[in-house]
């Protein structure tokens, strides 16, 4: 066993690389906001700028196959580009860009070659933003019950109906979506994915008013919205995975944002609180110091700890081609539950300090805020936190008949 | 035994809740929270007018004279909004800090003011190094000929913005007795009246998940001695804490209100949304959230009642005020995180009105001492 990944002399190579691009390529007037939502049009246009070029070089998507777009890197390399661009305090791809990880990894797995050609391409070249598009009124949880249609008409499908609580601020390119395509067909044999272009005629986007929209930085989603389909014509060549094949797709999609995928990156609220209980004097003493500050700035590390290594364990099991079950919504209940704990310890801890970005007195220059609030709201999106119990029970084999097994990924 | 409410209780009760509906409605609140200004405004003076923040005023000071336990039934429906205002920091804190403290003229000319909403006396006590105990209070007094001058910040001041005046614990700077700043013990804490609008006084409000907080600064401010609460500068920390003392379990019930509010709309919810062709209070993963949350209601409800109790028939009380807040805070916090989960997304909606009472459970968690503190202070009171 070995927990720290070992390096070649080919890979240090190639961080010194990557690194130096970055020090090149990421503009020193990149900000990233402590709520997304104040993310500007033109910061917004910075990280798309860079998102091309990292696009280019095949690093935006490194593991996702050449002739996609993609880097075709092994892990090896990836995970260099992603400790690397995380040390530079960003994400990949470096804005909100769900449509693009779940779309391109749901299309990857069921699309068609000329598709794959297609849409891909120009998600791995980082030419578009895409969002998703799944929940609706009556279709939260209950994801099948959705009620958007999509009814074949000549060479288009003609798509109705309302979305909730989708995508972000300043727009994007394409929309994920899933649709009903047969209204008379049973629950789960009714459904089917497009890749709806955005601009498309009929098309209408609202946004929402939350406490937040949840994520950090520059690749939170700042602003969620209401998108309404009024006789949208969308060509039958972006339907994914066929007529009625939606919830085959939806399993794969469903599957990665459960947290199958598996992550690794540093926890910056640790690092943050940890700085500021150092940095700031309490009764004439460092925060840090104090016995009662160090049992709940230790539960936050610990909190931050097996997450982390929930993560670890998932990105490894993934890229080993281990079998998952449980592990991907464990991961994914752990992470909001954990979440909001950490948030409960903050405000312990800081006291009213964490609840304002008042530049002088609030903590972490307004992150901390951001997150007493995003902390409670990220208990629900990709799923409540219920609704992963629900699923590890049945992977378990716990919780039907029959165990169920995890959605295909590629 | 008997832990029913009076029926002149129960009457209040619903003229109070009726009230509320109609002058405190979602949408009146939503304002206040979007603008952060509750007072003045057209519903605050109409709460005025009806006599409440005076509730435990005694009548020789133009207040009515109640009860605790009546003030406490005043505040639980005020909580089920939650109703912003100064009436907790300055009709309960201000009105039982001058009552504790204040000259008998003070009393006779402050009082009737706080009673009718007229004067909003807000306590400002703590600050950037926080804390609510008396060695926290860096503030500086210096003798300025008969009265004081007073330099530095007082920070997340509840209901900062709504003052008139505030009543801002000090810490003399007395030559035998230098300040902690240089090594010496500091002089004592004391509380001194100064108009918000006085010269030197800037007040911030404090943006983001805080309810109601703000930065008051005071640069050179010169009071006069008719200023100071009581006749010599060290009466005030001790009214103050005996005025907090009396606060609390009423401060409780506002969040039992809440939490009431809470609970009520998290059994709606379960009720009518329908997911797999149910509604979603079948899910025993649902029916645990509100469970939790009623559990919740149900201690912070007791522990102030009886607190209540014990106060309005001169019983010992301390570990109880302390047992109500410890219980109280915790509960309208985690109360507030069960709704949410009952709700998912439609709860993250600022229009639907679960964010009103998250925002306010945060701030409320921390004012007058939070949970671990009060816990630290039951364990004294235990004999611990
Ligand atoms: C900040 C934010 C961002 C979002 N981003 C997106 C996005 O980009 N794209 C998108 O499509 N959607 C998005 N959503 C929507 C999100 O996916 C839904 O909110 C979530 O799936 C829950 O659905 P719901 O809100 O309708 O709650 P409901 O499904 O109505 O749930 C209400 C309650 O019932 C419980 N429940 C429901 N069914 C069961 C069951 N079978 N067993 C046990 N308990 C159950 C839930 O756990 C919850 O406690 C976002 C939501 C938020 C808040």
């Amino acid at each position: 066993m070995d927990f720290e990944p070992t390096y070649t002399e080919e890979q240090e190579k190639f961080r010194l690389e990557v690194r130096a691009w970055l020090k090149d390529h990421v503009p020193a007037s990149i900000v990233h906001p402590a709520d997304p939502i104040d993310l500007s049009y033109e910061q917004y246009q910075m990280r798309r700028e860079l998102g091309r070029k990292l696009g280019e070089k095949g690093w935006l998507w490194p593991t996702a196959p050449v002739e996609y777009g993609g880097g075709g890197l092994s892990l090896d390399y990836s995970v260099v580009i992603e400790e690397e661009i995380d040390n530079a305090g960003m994400t990949l791809p470096p804005y909100y860009d769900s449509g693009g990880k779940l779309g391109g990894a749901s299309i990857l797995v069921w699309g068609s070659e000329e598709q794959k050609q297609f849409f891909l391409n120009k998600i791995f070249r980082g030419e578009v933003r895409t969002w998703q598009l799944l929940s609706e009124p009556e279709a939260g949880s209950d994801l099948a019950n959705v009620k958007t249609t999509a009814i074949r008409d000549g060479d288009d499908y003609v798509i109705n109906g309302q979305k909730v609580f989708v995508g972000s601020g300043l727009g994007c390119d394409y929309m994920w979506t899933i649709t009903v395509t047969d209204t008379e067909a049973k629950r789960h044999e009714n459904l089917g994915w497009f890749m709806i272009e955005a601009d498309l005629p009929g098309i209408t986007i609202q946004p929402m008013d939350l406490l937040i929209s949840g994520g950090e930085s520059g690749a939170g989603s700042g602003v969620k919205n209401v998108v309404f389909f009024d006789n949208v014509r969308v060509p039958a060549f972006n339907l994914v995975g066929g007529e009625n094949e939606g919830w085959k797709v939806a399993t794969t999609h469903l599957e990665l944002e459960h947290g199958t995928g598996g992550r690794i990156s540093r926890n910056w609220l640790v690092d943050r609180m940890f700085d500021y209980c150092k940095t700031t004097q309490r009764r004439g003493e460092p925060l840090a110091k104090d016995p009662n500050v160090q049992d709940r700035l230790v539960d936050i590390y610990i909190e931050a700890e097996i997450t982390r290594l929930f993560n670890l364990r998932n990105y490894w099991m993934r890229h080993s081609g281990a079998t998952i079950t449980y592990e991907g919504p464990q991961a994914s209940y752990y992470r909001k539950q954990s979440g909001l704990r950490q948030a409960t310890a903050i405000l312990d801890i800081l006291g009213p300090a964490a609840l304002t970005y008042d530049p002088e007195l609030g903590a972490g220059e307004g992150h901390v805020e951001a997150y007493m609030r995003s902390a409670l709201i990220a208990l629900h999106p990709g799923g409540t936190t219920d609704i992963q119990k629900v699923i590890m029970a049945r992977r378990i084999g716990i919780g039907r008949e029959v165990k169920e097994k995890a959605g295909a990924l590629a | 035994m008997d832990l029913a409410l009076t029926p002149e209780q129960e009457m209040l009760k619903t003229a109070v809740r009726r009230f509320v509906q109609q002058e405190y409605p979602k949408d009146t609140l939503l304002q206040m929270a979007a603008t952060g200004i509750s007072c003045p405004s057209e519903s605050w003076s109409k709460l005025a007018e009806t006599g409440w923040l005076g509730i435990a005023i005694p009548q020789e000071y133009g207040g009515e004279g109640g009860t605790l336990t009546d003030a406490a039934v005043l505040f639980e429906e005020l909580g089920r909004g939650p109703v912003p205002g100064p009436h907790i920091s300055s009709g309960l804190l201000g009105g039982f800090t001058v009552l504790a403290g204040g000259t008998q003229a003070q009393k006779r000319e402050w009082l009737p003011l706080i009673a009718k909403g007229e004067r909003s006396l807000v306590l400002a006590v703590t600050e950037a190094d926080y804390g609510w105990d008396a060695r926290d209070v860096r503030l500086v007094a210096t003798h300025d000929g008969d009265g004081y001058r007073l330099n530095g910040s007082k920070s997340y001041v509840f209901d900062g913005l709504s003052a008139t005046h505030f009543l801002c614990a000090v810490r003399l700077d007395d030559p035998p007795n230098p300040p902690l700043a240089r090594g010496g013990k500091g002089g004592s804490v004391g509380l001194v009246s100064v108009p918000a609008n006085a010269s030197g006084v800037t007040v911030r409000s404090l943006p983001g998940f805080a309810w109601n907080l703000s930065e008051v600064k005071l640069d050179d401010v010169v009071v006069d001695k008719a200023d100071l609460l009581g006749e010599s500068f060290d009466s005030g920390w001790d009214a103050f804490q005996e005025a907090a003392g009396r606060t609390i379990p009423v401060l409780t019930a506002y969040q039992v209100g809440a939490c009431q509010a809470v609970y009520d709309m998290s059994v709606e919810y379960s009720r009518t949304r329908v997911q797999f062709n149910m509604p979603i209070g079948r899910f025993q993963r649902v029916q645990d959230h509100v469970i939790n949350l009623v559990n919740q209601l149900d201690a912070a409800r007791w522990t102030a009642y009886e607190a209540l109790w014990k106060l309005d028939t001169d019983r010992p009380a301390a570990d109880a005020i302390h047992l109500a807040k410890a219980v109280g805070s915790e509960a309208y916090y985690q109360a507030c995180n069960h709704a949410h989960e009952v709700h998912a997304g439609v709860g993250s909606m600022t229009e639907y009105g679960l964010t009103l009472h998250t925002t306010a459970s945060r701030t409320l968690y921390h004012y007058l001492g939070d949970p671990r503190y009060h816990r630290r202070l039951l364990a004294e009171a235990l004999g611990l």
